[in-house]
């Protein structure tokens, strides 16, 4: 077994993605893991992530579930006194996994593929109510829903080339 | 529905924009870049109603647009994003305010012109609120309310006659957002706070945040098998509740669509 070796450059492309927010500052007051949604039901660290990518230990953050247990209920923003913002550190663990095509959760990648398709994350649905009667968005006399024009699917495609 | 039911009681226009496109929220884990154009091209659309205010009600949605907003700020990534929209032949304008339900009722219309239009008051009545995460948090963006003790939405119950209840789990989140990855994980989250909630003795919970009531209201029986409880808990919208209190037809406000046993609230205040 070979001991893990820092990864800067790595590190740098997670930095690149902050824009400006100041991970260094973190200085492990642990406020973003005590209160953290997730740590509950799924032991996310916050700290320990933002300690892990200030080292450079990052080869394993893009590849771990860890990264995708995160609720995004943006305390850890709000209650970090030193703004470095584990949420977005965590988002940008996300975009990497995805470019190192790492294990990405299935629904995520289905929503792309929706949304290229169609524009919207799912398409309308019939729903039934509690007395058992199916209603659909006609009935109800919402307005019709447009799909995007035509141009949308391309320029949709290359947002996605940005790295 | 219920929303556009109550907003012209108070002479709110509502205008549908040319198309329904998604904010960006669940591209945000897959492409931050995409997640931003995404929202641009959300106020883009709005632009073109030739109007300056965009009412975003969904709280995930407010959030992802307000960011695209902010980030758009930096001049390399604007750039890029506007000439991206202009290959669609749509224009990013700045000056869009985006607006919520919580803040355009409490902060626009206000709280005294809702306590005036209300004919039926909803004495009696007691629930507990939830605001949502991602529409208090993080306040550096300019959020509708207090990140730690939000307390526009109680006000606005308050306003139509009902009591509100302070709990401890009032902050905690519905967990929506794990649907993605980890449902069964998500749905414990729900079913924790509405197990919560029913304990409390209220008669309802009230949302305002479509992805909120998703979770609590059509998803409220797999959330209680989850986490093991019986739960029979009314979840509303407060548009819903705020369309009762104008007296405004039940059916209209779409009641009869909730999932939860909402007919309770109505029998609660016609008691």
């Amino acid at each position: 077994m070979s001991m893990a070796k820092p990864n800067l450059e790595a590190r740098e492309k997670i930095l690149a993605k902050l824009r400006g927010r100041e991970l260094v500052n973190c200085f492990q007051c642990i406020k973003c893991t005590s209160g953290c949604t997730a740590l509950k039901l799924l032991e996310l660290k916050p700290h320990e992530i933002i300690k892990l990518v200030n080292l450079g230990f990052v080869d394993e953050l893009p590849s771990s579930d860890i990264i995708w247990t995160c609720v995004t209920c943006l305390k850890c923003v709000q209650r970090c006194p030193q703004k470095a913002s584990p949420y977005h550190v965590i988002m940008a663990l996300r975009n990497i996994a995805v470019e190192k095509e790492a294990k990405v959760p299935e629904g995520y990648l289905k929503a792309v593929s929706q949304i290229l398709e169609t524009g919207l994350i799912e398409t309308p649905k019939k729903i039934v109510t509690r007395k058992m009667e199916t209603v659909d968005r006609d009935c109800l006399k919402l307005p019709k829903i447009n799909p995007p024009k035509e141009n949308f699917q391309a320029v949709f495609t290359k947002t996605m080339e940005e790295k | 529905m219920s929303l556009r039911e109550v907003l012209p009681k108070f002479d709110i226009e509502l205008v549908d924009l040319r198309e329904s496109v998604c904010c960006g929220d669940p591209i945000k884990s897959v492409n931050n870049f995409t997640a931003v154009y995404l929202g641009a091209r959300v106020l883009a659309l709005a632009s073109l109603t030739g109007l300056d205010d965009l009412l975003v009600p969904c709280n995930r949605c407010h959030f992802t647009i307000s960011e695209a907003n902010d980030t758009i700020k930096n001049a390399k990534t604007g750039e890029k994003i506007k000439t991206l929209l202009r290959e669609e032949g749509l224009e990013y304008n700045p000056n869009i305010k985006i607006w919520h339900t919580i803040d355009l009722l409490h902060d626009l219309v206000g709280l005294k012109k809702i306590k005036k239009a209300v004919t039926k008051p909803l004495k009696g009545l007691k629930v507990a609120s939830h605001e949502g995460c991602q529409i208090i948090r993080y306040s550096d963006l300019g959020r509708v309310d207090d990140a730690e003790n939000p307390k526009k939405l109680d006000e606005l119950i308050i306003a139509l006659g009902a009591k509100t209840v302070d709990y401890a789990e009032k902050l905690d989140c519905c967990g929506s957002a794990l649907m993605y990855s980890h449902p069964d994980s998500a749905l414990s989250l729900a079913g924790s706070k509405l197990k919560a909630v029913q304990n409390l003795s209220v008669d309802g919970l009230v949302v305002s945040c479509p992805d909120c009531q998703l979770m609590f209201d059509a998803r409220q029986k797999d959330a209680g098998t989850t986490v093991g409880a019986k739960l029979n808990l009314p979840v509303v919208y407060y548009t819903q509740l705020l369309g009762l209190a104008l007296g405004i037809e039940e059916k209209k406000l779409g009641l009869y669509l909730n999932q939860s046993p909402a007919d309770q609230v109505i029998t609660k205040i016609s008691a």
